[in-house]
């Protein structure tokens, strides 16, 4: 299997600048702009700006490491498996931080007053199956030994993996009944959000999708240096 | 020494809610004792509008500041790594 270690590091520089001013951005606006009035919600509809983007960016992650599966089959290159390896180890965390986020919210917002932490909300569910279906690909990883194998094994099911989550997170969940929007094909998301919020979601959308690419590249630099350290002890 | 020492409660204090809120023997003293004449000054003025949302802005401003000052570490740790790693070779 080759191993060609590439990452483009000013590409990754810009990222990470821009990724903290815009951050920082996002928070100040998160907190600080208006947003309508809402029953029950009150001040936790600024929620809409953390816990949702922990979704997209899963999904974002999910693409990443499909994506770089396919080029481990493609390519037989290592590189490809670190990219994915990585790409799908955020994708958990963002995925977990999202379960976590949303069941305090739902807890302390819409179940006051009970001991309700989970109420088997169809979105909830099938995003922690999702979560788990990854974690069903580290698993897998650890009980291959050969490099070369183990990236092929992983890949193959890294590509089922990644392409059930559009389907568990947004399809399925729409044509439930739920607490989220868009549920049982009511209007989803864009028909019943304030503009305002629309100013500071997108962006955060966007800030949260490019920590994800910072902390992605970082830990793949790390691989690649891991890896280089690897095959230098191998050939002497 | 406690700056706020903990309230004797007497029978008809204790969980009566005359205002909403609950009274029990470890409650601030504000839940009980003289409401301060004058506005908050200074710094105060601003952090403790709006529900005190600004506090949490802050809480949240600080452990993203931790975040980002880690980010920036482990780039420059990995640079070094490369580096070391280039010179080697």
């Amino acid at each position: 299997m080759h191993f060609t270690p590439n990452v483009n590091l000013p590409r990754y520089r810009v990222a990470l600048y821009g990724v903290v001013v815009w951050m920082t951005l996002v928070i100040l606006g998160g907190f600080l702009l208006d947003i309508p009035r809402i029953n029950i919600l009150e001040h936790t509809a600024r929620n809409l700006y953390f816990h949702v983007p922990m979704w997209f960016t899963m999904l974002a992650a999910s693409f990443v490491s499909g994506y770089q599966s396919y080029k481990v089959l493609k390519h037989n290159d290592l590189i490809h498996d670190i990219r994915a390896v990585e790409a799908s180890r955020l994708g958990v965390l963002f995925g977990l931080m999202g379960l976590i986020t949303g069941s305090v919210w739902a807890r302390y917002t819409w179940y006051v007053g009970t001991p309700i932490w989970w109420n088997f909300d169809p979105k909830q569910s099938l995003a922690a199956i999702g979560v788990l279906i990854y974690g069903a690909y580290f698993v897998l990883r650890s009980s291959v030994d050969d490099p070369e194998k183990r990236a092929r094994i992983a890949a193959v099911y890294n590509l089922f993996a990644s392409s059930t989550l559009p389907f568990l997170l947004y399809v399925v969940p729409r044509q439930l009944d739920s607490l989220h929007p868009g549920a049982e094909g009511n209007p989803a998301f864009s028909d019943i959000t304030h503009p305002i919020m629309r100013l500071v979601f997108y962006p955060a959308v966007i800030g949260f999708i490019g920590l994800f690419w910072v902390i992605y590249t970082q830990r793949v630099r790390a691989g690649v240096v891991e890896e280089r350290i690897a095959q230098r002890e191998e050939h002497g | 020494m406690t700056i706020h020492p903990i309230l004797q409660e007497t029978p008809q204090e204790a969980g009566q809610t005359g205002d909403g809120a609950i009274h029990t023997a470890y409650d601030s003293t504000w839940a009980t004792a003289q409401i301060p004449e004058q506005g908050p000054l200074g710094s105060e003025q601003y952090m403790l509008a709006e529900d005190k949302l600004f506090v949490v802005l802050a809480v949240v401003l600080i452990i993203w500041a931790g975040l980002a000052l880690y980010l920036f570490r482990t780039d420059r740790k990995l640079a070094r790594l490369e580096r070391a790693l280039e010179e080697r070779s």
